[in-house]
């Protein structure tokens, strides 16, 4: 990754011009600049920012040059400027800050999606929450706080469980120390988790299949440990006719109205103060190289910002 | 073996109940798994009756694909067994620790394994009781596929009016009353079919569209008719001949609920695909989990036998053997013949 110059873009007919006033870090940036997902050269990475938009294309109507906006999903926000398609930038509302959209759109987003439709939790429900204390577990257990679920976190250090604790996590379990299916069963006295939130895949699936009550659903939304091999769907059915499924945020924000409603759910949990959001450092966008190593190490617990 | 909680009735010793005339039955007995051939009507002993359980006289049997998959070896329990776990009949006997089963009472069950036979054994908690307005006939017949329909339409996927529903084999006796229930739910319901006969019952059950799936393929009618968006949900108790297609029949967010494998099992399942597919849903269900506690068990029926006395639930009886047939049911049923249900009379 290297600082060059290069033209303001253009907007075409249907994007926006953003002047960045702060962009995103995600592992996602990490893939594709190893290649591991593909994207034709050259590429400006980054798919999360905020900013001011400066110019508009001819068929714009939804936003105008003033107006404070985020985005996520669209490549090029490691930059001063990016063009954006127009129907996929949202509004930030006051009280929230340009650093706050860009290091909540993604990961609020998210969090905001598994828990509201992927499987709407309710309260009183129990759910299960794994890597609690990563960038969207720490939302996800603030929010599934807020609902009125009683909340079991897994973590691997104490430092995480002390963060997940203070999320609003009812039980923490350290998997590095204890089985989390034995220790969830005997936390439940022999009942099951309403649902699963998992991210962490390879490892996790078939133990969090076992947590489970009859009927009770298995949310599968990341990978951190490898993929979750393909399995005989018959245990399903032999684990209490459980539900499953593997969401991408994509499919759930795929039109405007969708995405305009999510992200300001989100922006409203952050103004009422109910989302409290870990921002762990800001690195002038020269800096983007070293962000990158900091978030490879697997030593940061919180969100990464680039500040052109 | 592995399936859910479901056994056959193991025969190895004669137990004599002092109160009861008959020591022994007649009863379609399986000593090696196979073609429906393996089904030989035999003398047997009568059912141990234990504690908590009561002994019914089976005045009908139900017939289910689920008969089929353990007779055939395909779904495994110990040999020698009775098959059929579906019926209804009469109370003859309590055991000493039984609370609700009374002599005279009249029943019928979904999960008491070894009713293809005079009698049958049941935990008392797996009897309900038979109203007045529903005979033998329809409640064995209503048991297994209708329980199965309710919880399918109510609970697994519950349907909201203006969704469009894809239900496989929608003249067979599972399929006739999702149909049914579909439809009086608001439902847009497309029905797949192996021939134009059963595509009017499908129809005449409340069926919008249905699909000949022998002559067209159903993924690409689906989509057709649905503007290329797909179903919102699946209701599929095929299994392996359907899972592929029926993936790529769904809009996104759509939900597929597998409750049956009448083509056999589904092969391994690599979740990546259900969210490359449109962050899809998918369930694998059997009734047990639905009908779990004695509570849910006696509401599903109730609703289900109120619909039936209502006139709201069409049961079709497709046809009725005696017991001494049911390898003859069984050829049917593998022959696709089953547009409804079958019933064996001991």
């Amino acid at each position: 990754m290297e600082l060059v110059e290069l033209p303001v873009p253009q907007p075409k007919a249907n994007e926006a011009v953003v002047k960045l006033a702060a962009s995103g870090v995600n592992f996602i940036d990490v893939y594709f600049r190893e290649g591991r997902y593909k994207s034709p050269l050259p590429l400006i990475l980054g798919q999360e920012g905020a900013g001011i938009v400066t110019t508009v294309g001819a068929e714009v109507k939804s936003v105008k040059a003033g107006d404070r906006v985020a985005w996520s999903g669209l490549q090029g926000a490691y930059a001063e400027y990016a063009a954006v398609a127009a129907d996929r930038l949202v509004p930030i509302p006051q009280g929230v800050s340009d650093q706050q959209a860009a290091a909540a759109m993604l990961q609020g987003m998210t969090a905001q999606y598994l828990l509201y439709d992927a499987h709407p939790l309710k309260q009183g429900q129990t759910a299960l929450i794994h890597a609690a204390a990563g960038g969207v577990g720490l939302l996800l257990v603030q929010m599934a706080h807020n609902i009125g679920a009683r909340v079991i976190a897994t973590v691997s250090t104490e430092e995480k469980a002390k963060m997940a604790q203070d999320a609003g996590a009812d039980e923490i379990i350290l998997y590095t120390q204890a089985d989390f299916e034995a220790e969830t069963k005997r936390l439940l006295v022999g009942k099951g988790v309403d649902v699963v939130y998992d991210s962490v895949g390879k490892t996790t699936f078939e133990k969090g299949l076992n947590v489970l009550r009859p009927r009770g659903m298995m949310v599968l939304f990341g990978g951190s440990s490898g993929a979750v091999p393909p399995f005989d769907p018959i245990v399903l059915t032999q684990k209490g006719s459980l539900f499953l499924t593997r969401p991408s945020l994509g499919n759930y924000i795929a039109t405007r109205e969708e995405l305009v409603a999510r992200s300001s759910a989100v922006f409203s949990m952050i103004t009422a103060g109910k989302l409290k959001l870990r921002i762990q450092h800001t690195y002038p966008l020269s800096e983007a190289q070293r962000a990158h190593r900091d978030l490879e190490g697997r030593k940061t617990t919180g969100k990464l910002l680039l500040i052109p | 073996m592995y399936a859910f909680g479901a056994v056959g009735v193991p025969y190895n010793r004669c137990v004599v109940e002092p109160d009861i005339q008959e020591t022994i039955m007649k009863a379609i007995f399986v000593q090696r798994t196979g073609e429906p051939e393996v089904m030989e009507l035999t003398e047997v002993p009568l059912p141990q009756l234990k504690p908590s359980a009561a002994l019914v006289k089976v005045t009908v049997a139900g017939v289910n694909s689920i008969d089929a998959q353990f007779r055939d070896g395909r779904l495994r329990t110990p040999l020698p067994f009775i098959p059929g776990q579906e019926g209804a009949g009469v109370v003859t006997a309590a055991g000493a620790q039984a609370k609700t089963a009374k002599v005279g009472d009249r029943v019928a069950w979904s999960g008491a394994f070894g009713s293809y036979a005079e009698f049958v054994a049941s935990p008392e908690e797996h009897l309900v009781p038979v109203p007045q307005s529903i005979s033998d006939e329809q409640a064995a017949a209503a048991m297994v596929h209708g329980l199965t329909a309710h919880y399918l339409v109510n609970d697994a996927r519950k349907l909201k009016a203006g969704e469009t529903v894809l239900v496989h084999a929608a003249a067979g006796g599972v399929g006739l009353l999702l149909v049914q229930m579909a439809h009086a739910s608001g439902a847009r319901v497309i029905g797949t079919v192996s021939s134009e006969e059963k595509g009017r019952l499908a129809r005449e059950a409340g069926a919008d569209e249905v699909i000949v799936f022998t002559r067209q393929d159903f993924e690409a009618e689906v989509k057709r008719l649905t503007d290329g968006k797909g179903v919102e949900v699946v209701y599929d108790g095929v299994g392996k001949a359907t899972f592929e297609k029926n993936l790529n029949s769904m809009r996104t967010r759509g939900m597929l609920v597998i409750y049956g494998m009448s083509s056999g099992p589904v092969l391994p399942v690599d979740p990546a695909k259900l969210s490359e597919k449109g962050s899809l849903y998918m369930a694998r269900t059997t009734l047990a989990h639905f009908t779990a506690t004695r509570d849910e068990l006696l509401a599903r029926t109730s609703a289900l036998f109120a619909m039936i006395a209502e006139g709201k639930l069409k049961l079709r009886i497709a046809k009725t053997y005696p017991l001494a047939e049911a390898a003859q049911a069984h050829r049917d049923l593998e022959g696709r013949k089953m547009t409804g249900k079958f019933l064996l009379i001991p």
